[in-house]
């Protein structure tokens, strides 16, 4: 039987105020983990913000579909208060996805579903055609 | 008036440690570097300089979210300084700092300097390309491709593009107040803009956007010529950065670009072999569009080779 999640990293990996990038198609999951190169855009990125953890599509609102980071893995501003675009500097709350700063403003990051800690892991819960 | 172009741009940055590091990757060269502030230079002495964004010496920027806090302008010579400063001085106050140059705000709130410029002859080949039927350009014997160069190094400080919120009022700012004109523009966007001592086709570019957005799209060094830009651009995504639009090849101005994300709430490109005009140019007009922006656009691939232990698809997919 085939699991119904993809395993994103250890819950370890994202400690509070840090973020990561996935490509959470299983046959792509290894090469983003462990490709440090920005040139694979990742697909979402995942913030642990006050405990909690928030799945974000790596799309910013302003350019549908425009990479966040400035470099792998850093989506978030120098403080670690906000997840932030690098391509124009906006700003966006990490729970909500609002973004409160930028040339998007007022507007929302796509919420990633399915995402849960279990285990000591970040999984995703995907579909079984996904999986399969 | 001989305004030569940009000779550097001040940023403050929270994040002092990531900018300084994105400078070095980018190419450019470490000159000075304190706990507060940095100097990176390209081969003719433009730079970036970077200060932490708390430093109270800097001009304030446009907006909460723009970083640059001033745009430096090289003039040829100091009757051109005195001309700028008799000109800004007839509606604004107009400064003299201790090392000779003025500063005063534009008509959208950027803060201008203007100097001397610091511009360093450079006495370097282009890249040189033979072809079938013309003169032999890159000499016998000699390579065209040097994989083992430790580092790929900007040439000069290229261009800057700002968000401005009335287009008319900012390119009427450059245009009559400064000597500038248009060589193309985007139809409901705005100018390329060229100071009258410049041949490249723009300097500046400006975007008619909200006023909550005031600050900037991007800046650009130029580069060698299109192999080290996309050479340069290949080995800083290989370094984690992230590219946001390139490579590929504009349509005005003609220059190569690859753009990049940034620490900088902004995007930083890599530029090449830009159009050069004179007084002679007639400037077009265009509606912004994909087919408009560029002649071609390719992509980010990692090195490959057909052969064994190739992946069936490529390394598009894995």
């Amino acid at each position: 039987m085939t699991a119904d999640f993809v395993r994103l990293a250890a819950s370890s990996d994202i400690a509070e105020g840090q973020s990561r990038g996935f490509d959470p198609r299983p046959a792509r999951l290894d090469r983003s983990a462990n490709n440090r190169s920005g040139g694979d855009s990742d697909v979402m990125f995942v913030v642990r913000h006050q405990g909690q953890l928030y799945g974000w599509l790596n799309s910013c609102p302003h350019i549908p579909g425009s990479p966040m980071a400035w470099r792998k893995d850093a989506y978030l501003n120098a403080s670690g208060s906000h997840v932030c675009c690098h391509a124009h500097g906006a700003l966006f709350e990490p729970d909500t996805g609002l973004c409160v700063q930028g040339p998007c403003q007022g507007g929302h990051l796509t919420a990633v579903p399915g995402l849960y800690e279990e285990a000591g892991e970040i999984r995703l819960r995907i579909r079984a055609a996904v999986a399969g | 008036m001989k305004i030569i172009g940009l000779d550097s741009l001040v940023f403050g940055v929270p994040d002092l440690e990531a900018c300084r590091q994105y400078l070095r990757d980018y190419g450019l060269e470490t000159v000075a570097e304190d706990d507060n502030s940095g100097c990176y230079e390209a081969l003719d002495g433009t730079s970036v300089v970077l200060f932490r964004a708390d430093n109270p010496s800097l001009p304030a920027a446009p907006t909460a979210g723009c970083m640059l806090r001033k745009t430096i302008f090289g003039v040829a010579d100091t009757d051109t300084l005195s001309a700028i400063a008799e000109e800004l001085g007839k509606d604004r106050e107009v400064k003299v700092l201790d090392d000779g140059s003025i500063e005063a705000l534009d008509d959208t709130g950027f803060m201008l300097g203007f100097q001397l410029t610091v511009r360093r002859p450079l006495d370097l080949a282009g890249e040189i390309s033979n072809a079938p039927g013309a003169a032999v350009q890159r000499p016998i014997n000699s390579l065209a491709v040097n994989n083992s160069k430790a580092r790929i190094q900007p040439r000069t400080l290229s261009h800057i593009v700002y968000f401005v919120p009335d287009v008319a009022k900012a390119e009427a700012f450059y245009v009559e107040r400064l000597g500038f004109r248009c060589t193309d523009r985007f139809i409901g966007v705005g100018p390329f803009l060229q100071p009258p001592g410049c041949l490249d086709h723009h300097t500046h570019f400006l975007i008619g956007a909200p006023a909550f957005m005031t600050g900037v799209e991007h800046f650009t060094f130029h580069f060698g010529g299109p192999t080290e830009v996309i050479q340069n651009g290949h080995n800083f995504i290989e370094k984690g950065y992230q590219a946001f639009w390139g490579p590929g090849r504009h349509v005005f101005g003609s220059n190569w670009f690859w753009y990049f994300n940034s620490p900088f709430a902004c995007h930083v490109e890599m530029d090449a072999d830009m159009d050069m005009f004179d007084l002679e140019w007639s400037a077009r007009e265009a509606p912004i569009s994909a087919d408009a922006s560029q002649a071609f656009l390719l992509g980010y691939r990692q090195r490959w080779f057909p052969g064994p232990g190739a992946p069936v698809n490529g390394d598009y997919e894995g």
